[in-house]
């Protein structure tokens, strides 16, 4: 496993069980992770494989909305529950004041709403910015 | 009589001389198509996926237990539901290819004309983000928006690739388990949905359409393993890429045989044995249409192909 991936598992608490059957690699700054025969598919080269995991930048590493959406059902930390109403808010690209407790450390967080994770958001106590790529508004 | 007006004459000439009940099928392709979603097991129960969704009224359809047609109250692509991957707009009609293949998780899978992707999505699920599934399109733009909606979904099994479908063919051949040659067409199918198909609508397109497509279905028939098995969809009610297309192949593999295509709860109609005054093979029989008066949904093409085993 990339330590890229290790410490996105590790500040979120997914379990590297989750991984199995899995591969990771990472191109340029993005880690990309698919399963192990989409990986060692050579027969013509693909655009992509698999799902962006997290792309690298020179002071952080950002996983993705999409891999987290999947891979991070099973977070234990630095997640941030919110209602529906907070959840569209935050889809479209708001930032919110919340009170995530003392569990929660500033950074990247993931937010869940009713149990599905929505994305990762960037919290700086007590406000949560969404990282949530743009896509189109949902109605609020 | 007077949905009849709507369509140009030459569609109504050509087309009432193969669909018996023609009134009925001008009416269904002028009604409004109703919208029907499928729930993404890659992301959410069924249960989940209904809780989200029950403000829709969301209603079973009989013959798959993932696909719901819902109220048209509202725009679902807004919705949360639609931004977490919960659930995937998709016509009925469109769900059965992926269904009559049925790829198993473990399996290595080729769609051989993919984007936008609602297909692949479904077969990713079905395989439960096992295996491999190669998901192909010629189209920058539209690979573009496979891209998103695989995304979505949360696909870990696919590998995109934009490449001439024929080229394709040739580089993988003998390689998947299933192919699905959903193939680019005139899409006469999506008139109730949109109007676009018929504004462009002639004989001539089919025909163009045609040689692409027995391209397609070499090219997919190419990269099956034997005993391996393909499915040939289009949205397009023209011979000419449907029954034309499936002979084409025929007459060229005597290792392609084409097998019995059924759903439970979802009426399709048997595929034409002549037109034009030229008679299919008998194999082309097994075939199936489907007619937007049957299910009311869009009309498509169906042919369920396998690969022989080589003899020892």
């Amino acid at each position: 496993m990339l330590s890229q991936v290790r410490d996105i598992c590790h500040r979120f608490g997914i379990s590297e069980s989750v991984f199995k059957g899995l591969v990771d690699i990472q191109l340029q700054d993005t880690v990309f992770v698919a399963t192990e025969d989409v990986m060692s598919f050579d027969l013509v080269r693909p655009m992509r494989r698999g799902l962006r995991f997290c792309r690298m930048f020179p002071r952080s590493v950002k996983p993705t909305t999409f891999a987290m959406q999947v891979l991070g059902r099973s977070a234990t930390r630095n997640c941030i529950d919110v209602d529906n109403q907070t959840a569209r808010q935050l889809v479209n690209g708001s930032q919110v004041e919340i009170d995530a407790g003392p569990d929660v450390e500033n950074g990247f967080v993931l937010i869940r709403c009713q149990g599905f994770v929505l994305g990762t958001g960037l919290y700086k106590r007590p406000l949560l910015k969404s990282q949530i790529p743009k896509y189109r508004p949902v109605e609020e | 009589m007077a949905t009849r007006k709507r369509f140009p004459a030459e569609f109504v000439e050509r087309y009432s001389r193969f669909i018996p009940d023609f009134d009925d099928f001008t009416q269904a392709m002028a009604a409004p198509l109703p919208r029907t979603v499928r729930v993404n097991t890659l992301k959410a129960t069924r249960e989940k996926a209904l809780d989200w969704l029950s403000d829709l009224e969301p209603e079973p359809l009989p013959w798959w237990e993932l696909a719901f047609k819902v109220s048209d109250e509202g725009s679902i692509g807004k919705r949360l539901e639609h931004f977490l991957g919960l659930v995937y707009v998709q016509d009925a009609a469109s769900m059965v290819p992926a269904l009559v293949l049925g790829p198993k998780p473990g399996e290595r899978v080729l769609d051989l004309a993919a984007a936008p992707g609602s297909k692949t999505t479904q077969m990713a699920a079905m395989m439960d983000n096992s295996g491999l599934l190669v998901a192909n399109d010629f189209s920058r733009t539209r690979v573009r928006g496979l891209v998103g909606n695989v995304d979505r979904a949360g696909c870990l099994n696919v590998a995109i690739c934009r490449m001439d479908g024929i080229r394709l063919g040739r580089a993988v051949e003998g390689t998947f388990d299933r192919v699905l040659v959903d193939a680019p067409c005139t899409c006469e199918g999506t008139i109730r949905r949109s109007g676009e198909a018929l504004g462009r609508w002639s004989v001539a397109a089919s025909e163009r359409f045609g040689r692409l497509q027995k391209g397609l279905i070499v090219a997919g028939f190419r990269a099956l393993k034997p005993g391996g098995r393909m499915v040939y969809s289009t949205c397009t009610i023209a011979p000419e890429e449907n029954e034309e297309v499936v002979a084409y192949l025929l007459a060229r593999y005597s290792d392609a045989e084409t097998c019995e295509i059924e759903l439970e709860g979802f009426s399709m109609r048997q595929a034409l044995a002549e037109w034009k005054g030229v008679w299919f093979p008998e194999a082309v029989a097994s075939c199936r249409r489907i007619l937007p008066q049957d299910n009311d949904t869009e009309a498509f093409f169906l042919a369920c192909i396998s690969k022989k085993e080589q003899a020892c």
